[in-house]
This record gives C-alpha cells, sequence and structure tokens, in this order.
C-alpha cells in the first residue's frame, strides 16, 4: 500500500538519550514526518553493520535514512527535513541574515555548549567547577540571543530551538551532579524550556531528566 | 545601491579566503581589511565578540561570522550563480563533506605539517585515510562541485594554494601526485580558474608568512600532540 511504503521510507538510526539524535527526531515530528526509529544502543562500544554501513566516515549516529540515501550530521539532517518537506511551516526562516543567525548559534551550541557539558561530567573538582561555570557561560549568551521572545525562532518554534532544546533534559543532572540551581541561573532559559515542553514533539522525544542522568552517570561513571 | 560589503580576514587564513571566494563567485565587490591576528582591533573585537576570530562578513550594518556561516549567507543574499547545489540531498552531502573538512581533515593536516618524530606518524596516517576520502569525492569531476567550483570547493581551498606553500616551508609531502592524482589536477584547475583568480592569495607572501611562523607552529603542534 502507498501509505505503508511512504511510512518505511524514512528511518532515524539513534539513541533515545542522544541530544544530537533529537534533533533529527524532532525535526520530523515538527513536520509531521512519520519514521522508523532503529535503535542504536551506544553503551555497546562496535558500531553495528548498518551505522558502519550508513556512516563509514564518522560511525555516529543520528543518522538520517531516507528512500535508502543517508544523511549524517544532526543539524545537517534537520536543513535536509526543512528543506524536503518545505510546505510544512520552515523551521529555518527565510531571511538569509536571520538565517545565517541561526546557523551561528547552533554551530555554537556544538562547538561550546556540549563540550563543556562532557568535561563537566567527566572531570573532578575544580576542573568540574570551571566547566559548569562555562556552561553556564555560554547558556547565558544563549539567553541574550533568546531576549524575550516566545522561541529562538521568533514566534514560531524553529531551527535553533531545535538544536539547543535537547540538552534542557540534561539540566536536572547539571542541578544533581554539580549543585546548580538552573532556574536561579538561567531564568530566561528555563521559561523558554517550558514553554517548548508545551509542544508534542518535545514532550515525545524529550526523556526525563532523571532517565538522562541516570544514563549519563553510566556512560561517564560518575558516583 | 546594495549597502558595502567588507570582509575582516587574514591573507594567510584559509577561512578567510572562503570568504573571497564566495564573493567572487558571485560577482559581488568587497574590501578586504586585514587583521593583524597577534593585536586584535577593535572592530573585529565588537563584530565578533563570541568567537574573536577572522573571517567576519560585515554586509552594511549586519555582521555575519564563521567563515561557512558567512558561505550559505553570501549564497543566499546576492544574486548570481548558486554556491550551493539545488538538490536537497545534494545539498546535504555537501554539508556532510565541508563539516567533514572542518571537524576532522583540518586539525590532522596541520599538525602532520608541523609535527616531527613519532608523534607526527599518526597524524599523518590519519591525514592520508582523510585525503582518501577526499579524493574519492571528486570522482571524475574537474570540482567537487562539478564543472564550476562550489561549496566544497570553497571549504575545500587550503588544499588549493596553502598545500604547495606549506609543503615547501615544512619540507612535508602530504599530497602527493601518486597517490592522490584527483586532489593534484582540482588544485590546478583551482589556480587557473579564471572565476577566482581576482582573489587567488599571493604565493610569495604566504611563503613569508609560513617561514616566519614556522618556529612558532611547531611548538604549537607539539604542544598539541603531547596532551
Amino acid at each position: 500500500m502507498a501509505a505503508a511504503a511512504a511510512a518505511v521510507e524514512v528511518t532515524v538510526v539513534d539513541f533515545w538519550c542522544n541530544e544530537f539524535g533529537m534533533r533529527a527526531r524532532l525535526a520530523l515530528r515538527e513536520k509531521r514526518v512519520p519514521f522508523e526509529f532503529v535503535e542504536e544502543d551506544l553503551r555497546v562500544r562496535e558500531r553495528s553493520d548498518l551505522v558502519r554501513r550508513m556512516n563509514p566516515v564518522h560511525r555516529a549516529i543520528p543518522i538520517l535514512i531516507h528512500a535508502g540515501r543517508p544523511v549524517c550530521g544532526s543539524l545537517n539532517i534537520v536543513e535536509y527535513v526543512d528543506e524536503v518537506w518545505s510546505k510544512t511551516p520552515r523551521l529555518l526562516p527565510a531571511d538569509p541574515l536571520e538565517r545565517a543567525n541561526a546557523r551561528f548559534w547552533a554551530d555554537f551550541v556544538d562547538q561550546k555548549v556540549y563540550d563543556a557539558q562532557a568535561r563537566f561530567f567527566t572531570n573532578r573538582g575544580e576542573e568540574k567547577a570551571a566547566a559548569m561555570a562555562e556552561l553556564l557561560g555560554h547558556l547565558r549568551r544563549l539567553e541574550a540571543v533568546l531576549r524575550d521572545r516566545p522561541f529562538f525562532g521568533g514566534d514560531e518554534f524553529g531551527f535553533l530551538d531545535v538544536a539547543l532544546v535537547p540538552f534542557s533534559s540534561m539540566f536536572y543532572g547539571y542541578e544533581r551532579h554539580g549543585g546548580v540551581d538552573m532556574e536561579a541561573e538561567c531564568p530566561v532559559l528555563l521559561r523558554w524550556v517550558r514553554r517548548c515542553g508545551e509542544r508534542v514533539s518535545v514532550r515525545d522525544v524529550l526523556p526525563s531528566g532523571q532517565d538522562m542522568y541516570a544514563i549519563h552517570k553510566e556512560f561517564y561513571q560518575t558516583e | 545601491m546594495s549597502p558595502p560589503v567588507k570582509i575582516i580576514g587574514h591573507y594567510a587564513s584559509p577561512y578567510s579566503h572562503r570568504v573571497e571566494m564566495a564573493l567572487q563567485l558571485k560577482g559581488v565587490p568587497y574590501e578586504l581589511i586585514q587583521e593583524d591576528l597577534s593585536n586584535k582591533s577593535e572592530l573585529l573585537l565588537a563584530k565578533n565578540p563570541v568567537h574573536k576570530k577572522v573571517p567576519v562578513l560585515l554586509h552594511g550594518d549586519l555582521a555575519i561570522c564563521e567563515s561557512l556561516v558567512i558561505v550559505e549567507y553570501i549564497d543566499e543574499a546576492f544574486d548570481g550563480p548558486s554556491i550551493l547545489p539545488a538538490d536537497p540531498y545534494d545539498r546535504a552531502m555537501a554539508r556532510f563533506w565541508t563539516n567533514f573538512i572542518d571537524t576532522k581533515f583540518s586539525q590532522p593536516i596541520w599538525l602532520a605539517y608541523w609535527s616531527e618524530g613519532e608523534a607526527q606518524k599518526a597524524v599523518v596516517k590519519e591525514t592520508k585515510e582523510n585525503l582518501a576520502l577526499l579524493e574519492a569525492q571528486l570522482n571524475g569531476k574537474r570540482f567537487f562541485g562539478g564543472d564550476t567550483p562550489g561549496y566544497l570547493d570553497i571549504a575545500a581551498c587550503m588544499l588549493g594554494p596553502w598545500i604547495g606553500v606549506l609543503e615547501e616551508v615544512t619540507g612535508v609531502t602530504l599530497v602527493n601526485g601518486n597517490e592522490f592524482p584527483a586532489l593534484c589536477q582540482w588544485a590546478k584547475e583551482y589556480s587557473s580558474s579564471e572565476a577566482l583568480e581576482p582573489c587567488h592569495p599571493d604565493r610569495d607572501r604566504l611563503v613569508a608568512y609560513f617561514t616566519e611562523n614556522k618556529e612558532k607552529y611547531k611548538m604549537m603542534a607539539k604542544t598539541m600532540l603531547q596532551q
């Protein structure tokens, strides 16, 4: 049947707690594109045949497979989804400057936020505290970008919202692991997180803070 | 009348060069403001407070940072031949490989040129594996973008003018014609491209720059590989 063929035309290879993979799954849900979720357990050291075949260069997830062809790189996937399913509301705005800003700040999240978060979980003592201070600094920069708008995309949930919101599922972990009071440190961002949490896509894709913290403790072997 | 276009850049930076290439391919006139990287200007710090790096594109009052973000902006903001392909899957492939260049390729090749001894062997091996991947992407084409230079050619510009200079200054040969004939041919196509000729870097100036900074880069590479 045509409907069934369309339903398996899109596959996402990912792991439930992968913040980068959540971007791909959020984009597809926002666009109402049905997809098959194939889980790749990152706790297993060796990558599966599927991942090695579909992403031989990086052997990483997420991977979007559309009509048999792989797209790799989380932000790349989001742009691809936005361009292919272009009749539904666009994640990237039309204006070139706004697009550049969204891409710049999404790249900032990749260059700065993830790295500081990883160092926060893997280091101890002074280095851990320094990583958290850095991380909060990055998040405050992002608060300044958001200002008093509902979303980074303005009135609409957009590209940068998709790029950043998965990291909010780690905020509970920052509090438990670092004694940080996120509401006090980043109140503007927390308001945005709650607003995003009203969306079905975000509620369905983001795991609970507790589950994220538990599995990251396992990965990083903390405490 | 379109607002003036300027680049805050540096003649020895391939990232800065990417922006020049993009404007050149679009036929957009621009002014290049040379930055002294050892003494960063108020202008640079004001226009790129987050990263404090070149290149920065100034388009009237607007400032755009990060070379690939700038190139996509140029493609979208100005009329002229398209830099990125039209088809979404081809665009995704171009973005995949430009991301590869920035996140996996650039650092090892830089380290391969400036390091020595045992530490150098591992980065040379990694670099050759990466070069082989890019070699395969050319697949008989003149440019990564096909008959004319495109997004990936711009991103890979370091493999053009810079390789010859680095190999001369360091004495290290990596991109040889035996192992990487397509990349060597690409470098020739690049240097003889009429479309890109106006923004070709001055080879002698690059040689002088890298010779002057040789000891500094060798020290940096040594420190980085010790970590």
